[in-house]
């Protein structure tokens, strides 16, 4: 870990841990930074926890009956462990939940609506729609037609798009590759770092793809059964044998076959 | 075939469909964002009349303060239902919140005839009486007025939902978490949406408690009023106007003829078959949506 002289980081999680109905410790004692104007991202395998760190950051755990058993969560400084998610999102922190999750009977257009702060005039709403539309093309195209028609990559941007509306300074994005053909990964990454160049703001990025994050972030965390057990510049973890092995599919191993196997059958379950 | 005769009842018959769609517009609305129907509807039809005639006869109010009054109160009470029992069911199991509108329906049922009594009472609200002939066909004035009230409410909303708050609401019906994700409070919508459907539930009780009498009768109207918000779709207000207009017309066409076979009683066989069809064949109503798939 490097010392700490620099500014102080957007957010700062120290030691913490999350109960899930009282009795179900989904992580333990997890500590992360984002430092201002960072992309880092959060890495990890399915049930590692990193939902669940995302969840405790933006306040939507309270909705899974989780709460923060121990330890603390700052945002620019201020204690935000106990706060309601809502005026989270008014101190400017947005999690685009997993699975995309886009209000689907209403059009594009109306989703970026709904996500508008009360308080937001009409001509900055309309001003921060073109925004968007100009960072995604593509949903300007599609901006009448219901939202649940959209592809699986339209339906994603729109999600980011909804979060930009709310202007978070701390982005969150929780598997926005999930299910989408590389050149999408490719198309939605690049935006997300034209995005965090262009306006400073901050970004934790979970992923299961590794290889895709860490082209994009400064910075990377790796979880495991609820516990931080890497952190270190993204050059260095593309470097890491153990993360090239089992999260960057460079490896031979048998864990690389397990997950190819767990998914083609997910595919069939559903 | 009597044409004039038939027109009349066809005519008669979508009058009151579109006093059920009143009720069910109420329906409609907490469908939307509490996902499940609000058993206590009818209870909630029942003490927006009481109000009325608490505020009109016993404080002596003309009525038109005591019906404007009567909403506010109906508009705090729909929010202190969501504040007081609904937000501690979040995140339980849909049924119970089931359970909890039965509870309250038999609560307001409880608490109207302890303070007013069982006994009937009459709305008077000074619509004549005297038959009003459109062309050769005759139609109840009290009817006219409770149709012309459900299209009014019914404009309003579909204008409401455009608004930025209205769109609000329909986010929240869509997806709770994804609402919360960019700070909608869920909690407010679902109270406003509470206090719209009391204060529509005010608009049914006054028109109806005119027509049959203010008692705690007004409350079966639920039985009619979920009828038409099923076969509507149960979350489309478009839905429930269209419903109840259909359901209004078979019943009371349907029942001239079949009554004279069976001897009287064929209105809630009527009801009866177009609820149970509608469950069995399409139950998704005439326009209430699916999940969207996309292949
Ligand atoms: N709502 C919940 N209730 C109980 N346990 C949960 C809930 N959500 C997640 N968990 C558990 O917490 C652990 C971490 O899950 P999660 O944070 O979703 O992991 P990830 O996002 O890395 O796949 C898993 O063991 C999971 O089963
Ligand atoms: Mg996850």
């Amino acid at each position: 870990m490097q010392e700490k002289v620099e500014a102080q980081p957007i957010l700062s999680m120290n030691s913490v841990e999350v109960l899930y109905d009282n009795v179900m410790l989904a992580i333990k004692g997890v500590s992360i930074q984002v430092p201002k104007g960072e992309m880092i991202a959060l890495l990890g395998s399915n049930g590692a926890g990193k939902s669940t760190t995302l969840k405790a950051i933006s306040g939507l755990l309270k909705a899974e009956r989780g709460r923060v058993s121990r330890g603390e969560i700052r945002f620019n400084g201020t204690d935000i462990t106990e706060m309601l998610a809502q005026n989270r999102v008014e101190l400017g922190i947005c999690h685009v939940i997993e699975g995309r999750r886009v209000f689907e009977h209403l059009t594009p257009d109306e989703n970026l609506t709904a996500a508008a702060p009360t308080g937001m005039s009409r001509s900055d709403l309309s001003g921060e729609k073109e925004k968007i539309y100009n960072y995604f093309p593509r949903l300007a195209e599609r901006r009448n037609s219901l939202a649940g028609y959209l592809s699986g990559g339209e339906q994603q941007m729109l999600a980011i798009g909804r979060a930009l509306v709310t202007q978070p300074s701390l982005l969150m994005l929780d598997e926005p590759s999930l299910g989408l053909a590389p050149f999408l990964v490719a198309e939605i990454f690049g935006i997300l770092q034209k995005i965090n160049k262009e306006e400073g703001m901050s970004v934790l990025l979970v992923e299961q793809n590794a290889l895709a994050a860490l082209e994009i972030v400064s910075e990377g965390y790796l979880i495991e059964n609820g516990r931080v057990v890497m952190n270190g510049t993204a050059e260095a973890l593309k470097s890491n044998s153990d993360i090239q092995e089992f999260y960057l599919g460079g490896g031979e191993g048998t864990d690389f076959h397990n997950v190819k196997h767990y998914s083609r059958r997910k595919r069939w379950l559903s | 075939m009597d044409w004039v005769f038939l027109s009349e009842l066809a005519i008669n018959g979508a009058l009151t469909g579109l006093l059920y769609s009143l009720f069910a517009i109420g329906l409609v609305l907490i469908y939307k964002a509490s996902s499940v129907p609000n058993l206590a509807q009818g209870g909630l039809t029942m003490v927006g009349a009481y109000v009325v005639l608490a505020l009109s006869h016993d404080a002596g109010l003309p009525l038109w303060v005591a019906i404007p009054l009567g909403a506010v109160i109906m508009f705090a009470l729909g929010f202190g239902i969501e504040r007081v029992a609904l937000r501690r069911l979040a995140g339980r199991p849909v049924v119970m919140i089931l359970m909890l509108t039965l509870g309250l329906d038999i609560f307001l049922r409880g608490t109207t005839l302890a303070i007013w009594g069982g006994t009937s009472r009459s709305m008077e609200l000074g619509v004549s009486y005297e038959p009003l002939f459109v062309g050769d066909i005759f139609v109840s004035r009290i009817h006219l007025v409770g149709a012309a009230v459900t299209i009014a409410f019914f404009v309003a909303f579909m204008l409401f939902f455009r608004t930025r708050t209205g769109v609000k609401l329909r986010a929240i019906a869509d997806d709770y978490m994804a609402s919360w994700s960019v700070g909608i409070s869920v909690e407010r919508g679902v109270g406003l949406s509470w206090a719209l459907a009391s204060v529509v539930a005010l608009g049914a009780g006054v028109i109806w408690g005119e027509i049959q009498g203010v008692d705690q009768s007004l409350s079966l109207l639920l039985l009619k009023g979920l009828t038409v918000a099923v076969l509507g779709g149960l979350d489309s207000i478009l839905g429930a106007v269209i419903a109840g207009l259909i359901l209004g017309i078979v019943e009371n066409v349907g029942a001239d003829f079949l009554d004279p076979l069976v001897g009287g009683g064929s209105r809630e066989l009527i009801v009866a078959a177009v609820l149970i069809l509608t469950v069995m064949i399409r139950p998704h109503g005439l326009f209430g949506r699916h999940d969207i798939e996309r292949v």
